[in-house]
């Protein structure tokens, strides 16, 4: 029985080119792993956590100082969820420039975009928790954000809020999208993105022709060949994440105060290339028409037409500076911006 | 046979018509209701009676003062001329709480560095219009502020300004 079940995810053999690392550096795979230490992470964060103003600030206290081990599953928790995002958009990024989107792996991008939307949504909801003036005042500026969206904007900022303002409301409706919603809705197109792959044949084989085509009439079995490259590339991951949280903390501000913003807050990192824009351009672009073709021309993506499934160079090229230009704002943003959003040297 | 078949498929077609219109009444009931589910969970807490904050005895407020009224999230002014005006203290740009710098006399916004002189006016965007403001009403000598919604402005216009009625 569980064997059949298995083999919807991975075949019993796969061809020896498939084995190569650099086909996908590992990323998908490492997402995977993350999210289910985000799983495990959070699931005992959640034993202890109290979803109220005031109470949430104090229960993540007492999870850091109280708990045996609570402040690294905290730190765990914390640095898996920012990492996770790097290694989605990685990954995003290695699948549109080896071109496994088109024909059979058409279907596998969207649900792939959905589960990069979900990951984004997980952070950004899992933002506020903590209840600390860095938590409240971001998620106040990101929500914030949405204002100069046309006619929908306001009713749909006060819907998400509950209110005006970041309140009680806000943080019992993020803490249902972060524990509930999203983990559901996770795994639910995580087994689609994973059986999709294999209907697809696996990972795309591409690079050197002639000698690829040896290897890839050259089948090997799963097991031990894929089974031992993926535990060993997972333990690694694991023990650098691990070593990691135990060197640096989550941080911990202050508790929020509505009453008081503090110097240099800034919208989660992800936002800040939105952010950044928001001050050189008309912010009906920066908010709403930029994230609306970007989100429209990943969707469309593998619809255009192409010759023998290959990806324009002109395309690769655009998207490639596209990617270069946002990460240079989320990069400015990050670090280069102190008090008063004035541009300054991070050291 | 041919007009049988066709006859047949075409009923067929029209069955299979009426059920996929059916399921989409059906998703669309349950989208409706989720979202209205959803929607009057979260109204509740929004809607809010009018509330009128005391703020205190105008003589309190002398000219050319700026007091933080905490329960409100507001500032009332007192601008040169005996005139008052409440704003809020919620930044037009990003929704950041401005802190009054008495030093330079304005409203410096610890996010984005947008500034607000004592009127809620821009003086430094990003910040896009000026601070809303709240109605401000006299009961015998007491300062009366309407908290329950804020107006929004693009700028100061002198029709903005309270006077507190003469002393008789």
């Amino acid at each position: 029985m569980s064997r059949n079940l298995l083999l919807h995810f991975r075949p019993q053999q796969i061809s020896a080119a498939a084995l190569r690392f650099t086909l996908t550096w590992g990323l998908g795979g490492m997402a995977a792993l993350m999210i289910v230490q985000q799983l495990v992470t959070g699931l005992l964060l959640d034993i202890f956590y109290h979803p109220l103003p005031v109470q949430a600030y104090e229960s993540v206290q007492h999870i850091q100082s109280t708990i045996f081990l609570g402040r690294l599953v905290r730190n765990l928790h914390h640095w898996i969820g920012h990492v996770l995002i790097v290694v989605v958009l990685l990954h995003l990024l290695r699948v549109f420039l080896s071109g496994a989107f088109y024909s059979s792996r058409r279907a596998n991008w969207l649900v792939g975009l959905g589960l990069a939307a979900l990951v984004l949504l997980a952070n950004f909801s899992g933002y506020l928790l903590p209840w600390d003036q860095l938590s409240y005042w971001a998620v106040t500026i990101a929500t914030s954000m949405l204002s100069y969206i046309p006619l929908i904007g306001i009713p749909c900022q006060e819907l998400i809020r509950g209110g005006t303002d970041v309140g009680a409301a806000t943080l019992q409706l993020f803490y249902f999208i972060h524990t509930s919603f999203v983990p559901a809705t996770l795994f639910f197109l995580m087994t689609y993105h994973f059986w999709f792959v294999r209907k697809a044949g696996g990972v795309l084989i591409s690079g050197n022709k002639t000698t690829d085509k040896q290897e890839k009439r050259n089948l090997v079995p799963v097991v031990p060949n894929l089974l031992v490259r993926e535990l060993s590339f997972a333990a690694i991951v694991t023990s650098v994440i691990v070593i990691f949280s135990m060197r640096f903390d989550a941080p911990l501000g202050a508790m929020a105060n509505p009453h008081l913003t503090p110097e240099s807050v800034k919208a989660p990192w992800y936002f800040l290339g939105a952010q950044e824009l928001l001050l050189h351009a008309p912010p009906l672009v920066a908010v709403f028409f930029l994230p609306l073709f970007i989100g429209s021309f990943l969707i469309l993506l593998p619809f255009v037409k192409t010759v023998e499934d290959k990806t324009h160079p002109l395309l690769k090229t655009l998207v490639l500076i596209g990617f270069g230009f946002l990460l240079i704002l989320t990069i400015t943003g990050i670090w280069f911006r102190g008090p008063g959003m004035r541009l300054m040297w991070p050291w | 046979m041919a007009m049988v078949e066709n006859v047949s498929s075409s009923r067929r077609s029209f069955l299979t018509k009426i059920w996929i219109g059916l399921g989409v009444v059906a998703l669309l009931q349950f989208f409706t209701g989720a979202v209205t589910y959803f929607g009057s969970g979260r109204k509740q807490a929004e809607k809010k009676p009018v509330t009128l904050l005391q703020a205190g005895i105008i003589t309190d407020f002398p000219p050319g003062s700026v007091t933080p009224i905490a329960k409100g999230h507001l500032y009332l002014n007192c601008l040169d001329d005996g005139s008052f005006l409440a704003i809020s203290r919620k930044c037009t740009h990003l929704g950041c709480a401005v802190p009054w710098i008495e030093e330079r006399k304005q409203f410096e916004c610890p996010c984005h560095a947008s500034v607000f002189d004592i009127t809620g006016a821009v003086l430094k965007s990003p910040a896009p219009r000026a601070l809303d403001l709240y109605t401000v009403s006299f009961e015998k000598n007491m300062v009366m502020i309407n908290t329950s919604n804020p107006i929004k402005r693009t700028s100061f216009t002198h029709d903005q300004l309270v006077y507190a009625p003469k002393p008789s």
